[in-house]
């Protein structure tokens, strides 16, 4: 049995026509479900093992990066197969790492049903799916409990899951990393800030660690963002748990 | 028929796990030490390492290390194979090749299977190559006779 989670966007005019089309794909390959609608307060555990304890099998995230997030980071670790249907051409960077097509060819991918077992993050002992982002801020950066990581000034701290960390080099150039889910470590991008000119600060070339834990200490509090959620915090444990979601992917996907 | 729904037995086929996949695999991403990074303590990897800032304690990988013009690193190294054109200061144990570029400075003893050295390069230590080991007791006892041989002919001018 399938259940469907929407995300509010999806009620916006501009979509209905993709909607309708997705739902019409759905019925043709018999994998149609129930549809249950999420808004920002809602939290998707409860609802993730309710509809487990009633018999669904397989859940489906249909929305962008923030509502893969914002399900998964609650969700994960339950006995299901998740599924995801991107839509809309904005704000979808995961959908091409699992090498699921936006809109309405996504149910292709739903049918086959090719299932990946994959890692995710864990920070502070909750689970993150996509990104952690730490805002430029004097910290530094302790990992598998072996060497420690510093700059001279701030530092900004991406840690990549499942969404692909972006950075230019300069102004022109546009550098793409892409995510390996499954390669059995997580990636940390650290970019320190050097002062160019009186006011201005100047970002350096980043640096790449993968690691299985990692501690961020900051001097003071530091604005994190996780899955869209923004938080600030004096310290951050990032662990790696392995093999945690069990999930429908492409052909096409970068791992 | 046009209209027919596809049934489920087609849809379904490709129900596959791939397990495999899980099983741990060396890093394919390379750990990158920026240029305005510092690295302090034992710092290892199972992929390649390159640096361009500053690591203080011990390398250690069993694939490439590459120390760029500018880097410096103030420990002990063991690595697969390495370039170097920054600074060393420390020993270095390379499993493979060791290539030293003209800006390298190595403060430190070298133990290396294969050894390229670029004009220009500086080295302030001991070099050690398991393949000529045999080599130098020869002529180590070559050495001594002709001490021995030069010893005596100077003991007949003395006498």
């Amino acid at each position: 049995m399938y259940v469907y989670l929407y995300d509010s966007f999806l009620e916006q005019r501009k979509y209905t026509s993709i909607i309708k089309a997705i739902e019409n794909r759905l019925t043709d390959y018999g994998i149609s479900g129930k549809i249950l609608r999420l808004n920002n307060f809602i939290d998707a555990k409860p609802i993730i093992d309710d509809e487990i304890r009633r018999g669904a099998k397989n859940i489906v995230i249909v929305g962008n990066d923030k509502t893969f997030g914002l399900v998964l980071s609650r969700g994960a670790g339950s006995d299901c197969v998740f599924g995801f249907l991107p839509i809309g051409t904005e704000n979808n960077t995961v959908a091409p790492v699992l090498g699921i097509p936006i809109n309405e060819e996504g149910v292709e991918v739903l049918a086959k049903r090719k299932k990946e077992k994959m890692d995710i993050g864990l920070v502070n002992n909750r689970f993150f799916v996509s990104q952690l982002h730490v805002m430029a801020s004097k910290v530094q950066v302790i990992y598998d409990r072996k060497f420690k990581v510093t700059a001279v000034d701030k530092m900004e701290v991406v840690v990549c899951n499942f969404q692909p960390f972006y950075w230019k080099k300069d102004k022109k150039d546009k550098e793409i990393q892409v995510v390996h889910p499954q390669d059995g470590k997580l990636e940390a991008f650290l970019r320190p800030l050097t002062k160019s000119g009186w006011f201005g600060y100047k970002y350096e070339e980043p640096s790449i660690f993968p690691f299985e834990e990692m501690e961020i200490i900051g001097e003071n509090a530091f604005l994190v963002e996780t899955d869209g959620r923004q938080t600030k915090e004096i310290s951050l444990k990032l662990k790696l748990a392995k093999s945690k979601i069990e999930m429908i992917v492409g052909k096409n996907r970068m791992f | 028929m046009i209209f027919q729904k596809p049934s489920k037995q087609n849809v379904e086929v490709e129900e596959i796990y791939t397990e495999e996949t899980i099983q741990e695999t060396e890093d394919n991403i390379d750990t990158v030490v920026g240029p305005s990074v510092n690295v302090e303590g034992d710092f290892s990897s199972e992929g390649n390492i390159i640096v361009k800032g500053t690591v203080t304690g011990s390398v250690h990988t069993s694939r490439v290390l590459s120390v760029e013009p500018g880097a410096k690193i103030i420990a002990n190294v063991r690595a697969g194979s390495a370039l170097i054109a920054g600074e060393v200061r420390g020993n270095m144990k390379i499993k493979d090749s060791l290539e030293l570029s003209a800006t390298a400075r190595i403060l430190g003893d070298i133990e290396v299977k294969t050894l390229s050295v670029e004009p220009g390069a500086v080295v302030f230590g001991k070099i050690t190559m398991p393949g000529i080991e045999g080599v130098e007791v020869k002529s180590g006892r070559r050495s001594r006779k002709t001490e021995e041989v030069a010893g005596s002919q100077n003991e007949e001018y003395l006498g």
